[in-house]
């Protein structure tokens, strides 16, 4: 094994670590000189540039393809979803100076990048204990981000329910996974797959398959594995959710892929109408149909905003797991797609939740109320990144969506077998469009309370608006010109 | 060498289109904003717009001017979008972004007390950015998008005081009478599409522009002996009729001289009426399509050149006798537009672009003139209200007559004589007829008659307003410096563009230029020469004699030309007419069909509706019943359902971890149950 190479095509993460450890040493040697906005800024800026001259670094070097005997494997796909998972913690960062949450920032902004390269391996890795291990560091890291907020009762439980719920679907992947060691002997995924696949339907083998899929459903938050989502998004620190909702769920997509795709080819199975057969693609068409159903209805009757995009989150699951069960290229290509624009507009409208909470005290829909007269840019984007998550054309939620429903539509030799699972999806979308709406509603159609300052402008950073007009910016790009970047993806995923 | 701006060719509408969109979103009170984004984002365009130009040089090399991507893939079908960088772009795109960049500047002074200033900044940068948008495409999809949007923008901008009848009236009928064209220029390019299966103009070899293809256009043949190629060329000049005002469309153009100056400066003279002529030297090839293969006559450039004549010399008739200052000027922009078309159609193509560019220069150097006189004179447009200008305003005086000479030709340092002779020259060759070479010569000489009128009548005799003559003053230096700029640059491309040196001509069909000092001297050029500088010369005279040598003093006197031909005068200044006839005939028919209509639906089809209706209310009871106890409910009841599931639903996500516990364990022993036995 040649540790020189492995840690030259590591350096991307490596960058993000020992920034995490400079911002760590810079903040507690001078904390005690500068002010608090002063070292929210530092801090900031030197983790940006952490996240920068690593996505410099996998833009200019070539992707180092299989490492240390196919342990990680950072093909041009997974280092794709690297440098999404930067931008997105960029974008995390940024919208972190306007929240001010905790006088602890130094550990804020480290953890925050150790989340990130958690997050960036898993997007890599290959072997089960490299999978684990990547998992942890990045969960850790996001429970005790969770957690921040130490005088808020709710934030502490939210992320006291994230930390045991995700213990214990932690327990469980881990048991599957050594489970299915102990059936195959091997702890790489590619060379798994053959031996599993000699052995059927094993009853050890369903519940190590069934185990998996608990412990990464956790992470991707489809039913019935979501309940801690609306906590969490509702009482983390807004930053914290606006990274869980976007990166996290990226990354753990694409290791579910992973997993599914080159663990268990053998142990697919069939979800088609009248045309069941056991496996995994059974498992997720039930969640899927469970989070797309469920996440729609209940995001209807929601009045926090927060807790309506963590609805409208798990049925986002839903719609990517349609791409997954497509099994081929197209699909992963979709669902990527997909994955990326739809964090870029849910962390656009994160931001706009976070200085709508700040200034109005309440993350209600009625807080929103009169957004228009207070800020146009802000209620601008939001309008933007709204409809683009509710997938109207011409924006990239829509693209995305269309690719993930044609994706599913087109596998399995064009049976049209998942029919039955893209009309309810479609239905299901026509829902969410009316819980959407109320959100524009109130921004552009209602006017300011009257008292609170009624209609006077609200005061935004320039940094946060930069990031918010980018945001926007590219969700509209994406969506007038998405053939560059699918295409692409197909092409780096098919090879 | 400059071949990276190939690449990059696409920053340059980007920037003023970003600008219009922070515009947008910018509040009224952010004038000095307003200002700054808009002519800042113009001068990068106008930057790589130069460098565009210098790209598209003979020499510049390389193979390949053309940068296609893939925009959206249908099933199978890949829609192509594309830009080029061939001579004819980057002509336009200097033309165009440096005299937007001047009127820009302009406008500054000019709008500098209208309450809507942001607003102005914002739509003038969206029409800058779809008009340089326009130029570069290479896919004539791209170039129909720009095309609509330009007229968006054009509509927008007639209407900007809107408030006024007046311009309303005129913004809405510039949009639905170039409408009339698009609808041409849209069925042609459906027809192009289906039968060459692609829209890009030149792709490698398998453009729609490229010899393949219209090899095949030319075979086919259409409705009525025509070829395909020359059907799909009149239904896209069709297009070109509409944008460029050519006869019988040209109505709207002098009635969008509602809006602001630098507006019809910049949209309504300079740049977007000139888009029609673009759109035909832009697929010249297919125009040029023929069977015989010999160049300049096919049936499609025949009909180019018989519009452009008629047009060049109708409307030049007509601006003999307007009194509206800016509307004089309107209709010798469809005069010009005429001459550059008939350029084209005689097959000048050449020729026909260096006159609008030539065209570009001084005519809206001749629309700041005018603007900046009428700003002098408290928005007085009326020229019989003007006059003795010269006195107050100087700079403007020489400006304006400066465009003056250029417009009118004046031999040997105005580049409207170089570009004019050379439009003449290319008539006389034209084989089929010598009647447009006549009626072009013709125009030259009323051109010069009526500039010489216009100008008599506001700069020189006494000032006829009556009280306001001591507030009459010259206009602010940011009004003047772009008029003394685009005075200087007429003159100097008068250099680039003689026969001796044709460098202009020769960069737009992609060759160096070689000075030829004896082509001036050949015995036809000079014979040309001497004719048009002889009529235009007569024109100037004669406008002098009647307008110039006795000037007025009443503003109500009569009109010196009236008292000479009193019938001919009374239909030129009703502008022959054209609007009643359109009443009387396509307005009042329209009306009639509607009457008709009415009346038929009341007295005809009422009767039998009647008896229909009878039926149709039982039904309708029938099912208002059923839709009151049966459907509504369910509706209702359905909507309430999917509320109350996800109401009953939030239930289950009370907060409390036991039990989000057990439903996690849960799920996990239904998925193994289910996989084991189900």
């Amino acid at each position: 094994m040649n540790y020189g190479a492995i840690a030259w095509a590591l350096a991307p993460e490596a960058i993000l670590a020992l920034t995490a450890l400079a911002v760590l040493g810079m903040d507690a040697a001078l904390a005690r000189r500068w002010s608090v906005p002063v070292r929210w800024r530092a801090a900031v800026a030197a983790g940006v540039a952490g996240c920068l001259g690593a996505l410099v670094w996998m833009a200019a070097a070539d992707p180092p393809g299989r490492l240390a005997g196919g342990m990680l494997v950072l093909d041009d796909a997974s280092r794709f979803v690297c440098q999404a998972l930067a931008v997105l913690t960029m974008a995390s960062l940024v919208l972190s100076i306007e929240t001010a949450l905790t006088e602890h920032i130094g550990e804020y902004v480290a953890l925050m990048l150790l989340a990130t390269v958690g997050l960036m391996l898993m997007a890599g890795a290959e072997n089960m204990v490299l999978v684990y291990a990547s998992l942890e560091l990045a969960s850790l890291s996001l429970y005790a981000l969770a957690a921040f907020q130490r005088e808020s009762r709710h934030g502490l439980e939210a992320a006291l329910k994230y930390f045991l719920l995700g213990g214990m679907s932690s327990a469980f992947l881990l048991y599957g996974m050594s489970a299915l060691y102990g059936l195959s002997g091997e702890v790489e995924l590619s060379r798994m797959a053959p031996k599993l696949a000699r052995l059927g339907m094993d009853p050890l083998l369903i519940v190590a398959l069934a185990s998996v899929v608990v412990g990464l459903g956790f992470k991707v938050a489809v039913v019935p594995f979501h309940l801690w989502a609306p906590d969490v998004y509702q009482a983390a620190p807004l930053p914290t959710a606006a990274l869980v909702a976007s990166g996290s769920k990226m990354a753990s997509f694409y290791l579910l892929i992973r997993f599914m795709l080159e663990g268990f080819p053998e142990l697919a199975g069939r979800a088609d109408w009248r045309g069941w057969e056991g496996g995994w693609m059974p498992l997720l068409g039930m969640a899927a149909a469970l989070s797309i159903g469920l996440g729609n209805l209940v995001a209807l009757v929601q009045s926090s905003v927060r807790r309506l995009l963590a609805y409208s989150a798990i049925a986002h699951a839903g719609y990517a797991l349609l791409g997954v069960m497509a099994g081929n290229a197209e699909g992963t290509a979709a669902v990527v797609y997909y994955l990326s624009t739809y964090a870029l507009a849910v962390i656009g409208a994160f931001g706009v939740a976070g200085i709508v909470e700040r200034n109005s005290g309440g993350d209600r829909l009625e807080n929103f109320a009169g957004l228009w007269q207070r800020s146009p840019l802000l209620a601008a984007c939001l309008f933007v990144f709204i409809l683009s998550l509710a997938g109207l054309p011409p924006l990239a939620g829509f693209v995305g969506k269309f690719a993930v429903f044609a994706a599913a539509a087109g596998a399995g030799g064009g049976g049209l077998g998942l029919i039955w699972l893209i009309a309810w999806a479609l239905g299901m979308s026509a829902v969410s469009l009316y819980y959407y709406l109320q959100v524009l509603k109130q921004a552009y159609v209602r006017e300011a309370e009257a008292g609170r300052g009624s209609s006077a402008a609200w005061r935004v950073l320039p940094a946060t608006r930069v990031v918010l007009l980018g945001l926007a910016v590219a969700v509209v790009l994406l969506g007038c010109f998405p053939g560059g970047v699918l295409s692409w993806l197909r092409a780096a995923l098919g090879s | 060498m400059m071949s990276w701006i190939r690449e990059w060719l696409w920053l340059i509408p980007l920037a003023p289109l970003a600008a219009a969109g922070l515009l947008a979103l910018t509040p009224r009170a952010g004038r000095r904003r307003a200002a700054w984004l808009g002519i800042g984002s113009l001068s990068v365009a106008t930057v790589l717009s130069w460098a565009a130009f210098f790209g598209a040089w003979p020499g510049a090399g390389g193979a390949g001017r053309e940068v296609n991507f893939t925009w959206l893939t249908f099933g199978r079908t890949p829609l192509e979008l594309g830009w080029v960088l061939d001579p004819l772009t980057g002509a336009m795109l200097a033309m165009v972004s440096t005299v937007a960049l001047l009127i820009f500047v302009y406008s500054l002074g000019d709008m500098r007390a209208d309450p809507n200033f942001t607003r102005f900044f914002c739509f003038l940068s969206f029409f800058a950015g779809s008009m340089l948008g326009l130029v570069m495409a290479n896919s004539l999809l791209w170039l129909f998008m720009c095309w609509e949007l330009v007229g968006l923008a054009s509509y927008l901008l007639i209407g900007f005081w809107f408030e006024k009848p007046a311009a309303a009236a005129a913004a809405k009928k510039a949009f639905l009478v170039t409408r009339i064209g698009d609808l041409g220029l849209l069925l042609g390019l459906i027809y192009l599409y289906t039968e060459t299966g692609t829209l890009l103009c030149y792709d490698e070899g398998r453009g729609c522009l490229e010899a393949a293809a219209l090899a095949g256009l030319v075979e086919r043949v259409s409705v009525g002996g025509i070829t395909v190629a020359t059907a799909i060329s009149l239904l896209i000049f069709c297009g070109a009729i509409g944008k460029s005002g050519q006869v019988p469309l040209h109505v709207w153009l002098p009635d969008a001289m509602e809006g602001p100056t630098p507006v019809s400066a910049l949209i309504h003279a300079a740049t977007m009426v000139a888009a029609g002529v673009f759109l035909v030297a832009r697929v010249y090839p297919l125009m040029d399509a023929d069977v015989a293969g010999e160049p300049g006559l096919s049936a499609a450039l025949q009909g180019v050149a018989w519009v452009g004549a008629v047009t060049a010399v109708m409307a030049a008739a007509i601006a003999a006798a307007q009194f509206d200052l800016k509307r004089i000027l309107a209709y010798s922009t469809v005069s010009q537009l005429g001459y550059m078309m008939m350029a084209l159609g005689v097959g000048g193509y050449a020729v026909g672009m260096f006159h609008l560019i030539a065209h570009a220069f001084f005519k809206a150097l001749l629309f700041l003139g005018a603007g900046s006189a009428i700003h002098g004179c408290h928005h007085e447009r009326d020229i019989r209200r003007m006059g003795g200008l010269r006195r107050w305003m100087p700079v403007t005086f020489a400006a304006h007559a400066v465009g003056m000479m250029a417009l009118a030709g004046v031999p040997l340092f105005f580049c409207g004589f170089w570009s004019k002779d050379g439009i003449l020259h290319a008539a006389w060759g034209w084989p089929v007829s010598r009647l447009p070479f006549l009626l072009g010569l013709a125009g030259v000489g009323l051109t010069a008659f009526y500039m010489m009128r216009q100008m008599a009548m506001v700069y020189g005799g006494e000032y006829r307003g009556g009280q306001l003559k001591k507030e009459i003053h010259e206009s602010p230096a940011v009004m003047r410096v772009p008029m003394v700029i685009l005075a200087v640059a007429v003159v100097l491309l008068s250099v680039v563009g003689t026969p001796a040196w044709p460098w202009l001509e020769e960069f737009l069909e992609g060759r160096e230029a070689a000075v030829r000092a004896g082509d001036l001297f050949e015995h036809e050029t000079l014979w040309i020469m001497g004719a048009s500088a002889l009529v235009m010369g007569a024109g100037l005279v004669a406008g002098w004699r009647l307008y110039g040598r006795r000037p007025q003093r009443r503003a109500d006197a009569p009109d010196p030309l009236r008292m000479a031909q009193p019938a001919v005068f009374s239909l030129l200044e009703q502008r022959l007419r054209f609007d009643e006839v359109y009443e009387a005939t396509v307005v009042r028919s329209a009306a009639w069909a509607a009457e008709a209509w009415d009346w038929l639906e009341r007295e005809v089809w009422q009767g039998l509706m009647q008896w229909a209706g009878y039926g149709a209310l039982a039904a309708g009871w029938l099912s208002r019943l059923s839709d009151e106890y049966l459907v509504n409910p369910a509706f209702d009841g359905g909507c309430e359902g999917v509320r109350g599931c996800g109401r009953g639903m939030s239930g289950w996500h009370g907060g409390r971890l036991r039990i989000y516990l057990r439903v996690v364990a849960a799920g996990m022993a239904a998925m193994a149950v289910w996989l084991t036995w189900g």
